[in-house]
């Protein structure tokens, strides 16, 4: 059998929807069950699927199946990856808006920067 | 509360990346600084030890810009250039960027990373103004392109913050 890897399209698609990222945030305090993951979204339990799937395919949850119940768990690699181009983007544009924080107080102060004087 | 925490970074769509960070500063400085390169020079800086060799640009439609840094071997690292297709002062400024970057493994001329359009809009509320950034990639190959150069580029510090990612996402 072939185990296709996920590709940066699944996960940037998975990660697009505020549904799926609440549920990663869940998942990254430890495993839930699809009902736990459904409620605080106030999501049906289909629709909490449906959403599970698309991480599922992106490979970032796995589910396994237990007597009734859905658990879900996030998968460090792809996982991983994910946070880490986004956590490296900010990583660099953030020591960038906090010396332009600092360059703003500096030309709120000046004078010629007052409005009313424009 | 800092202002960072106002700094968001997300997914939109298979092909754009959405940010939006808040300032506290009338939307004419946030324009001002933003777009005169005497200014940009003071802030926008590539990670740590880096310095920025060329700032220059034109702000105006069909003006071009170019921002080049060197990396802390003294050798070229990084060139961000383009054409400003859209200038409405202090509310709107959508640019062109094509990305080029030097390293180890890369040819010595450096390598294109693929081309996005920067739409930058900027709203005030109560003399604070917040950014609004969406990059819109040309293609797929462009985006994992600047992608992986983001991760190249932040590997080195390399911790990972799940919370600080997913954390007040703006529905």
């Amino acid at each position: 059998m072939v185990v296709q890897q996920p590709g940066l399209d699944d996960i940037f698609h998975a990660l697009a929807h505020p549904a799926r990222r609440e549920m990663l945030r869940q998942l990254s305090h430890g495993e839930r069950n699809l009902s736990e993951l459904a409620e605080p979204l106030d999501m049906s339990f289909p629709a909490a699927s449906k959403h599970v799937r698309v991480l599922e395919r992106a490979k970032l949850v796995r589910r396994r199946v237990e007597g009734r119940s859905h658990v879900c768990r996030i998968e460090g690699e792809p996982m991983a990856m994910a946070v880490e181009w986004m956590e490296a983007f900010r990583r660099i544009w953030e020591p960038n808006f906090v010396r332009l924080d600092a360059l703003l107080e500096e030309l709120k102060q000046d004078p010629k920067n007052k409005r009313g004087d424009r | 509360m800092s202002m960072s925490d106002t700094f968001h970074v997300e997914p939109r769509g298979d092909l754009e990346i959405y940010i939006t960070r808040g300032f506290d500063a009338p939307r004419e400085l946030v324009w001002k600084a933003m777009t005169t390169p005497e200014l940009v020079r003071r802030w926008l800086y590539a990670p740590e030890g880096w310095e920025m060799t060329v700032c220059e640009g034109e702000i105006k439609v069909g003006g071009r810009y170019r921002w080049a840094w060197n990396g802390p071997d003294g050798k070229p690292a990084l060139e961000i250039s383009g054409e400003n297709t859209v200038v409405e002062p202090p509310a709107k400024l959508v640019h062109t960027e094509a990305m080029k970057m030097w390293g180890p493994g890369f040819p010595k001329e450096g390598m294109n990373l693929g081309e996005l359009l920067a739409t930058m809009t900027l709203t005030e509320e109560d003399g604070r103004t917040t950014m609004e950034m969406v990059l819109a990639f040309a293609s797929k190959e462009a985006r994992d392109g600047a992608l992986a150069s983001g991760m190249a580029q932040g590997m080195s510090a390399g911790y990972l913050n799940l919370d600080a990612m997913l954390e007040e996402d703006a529905l």
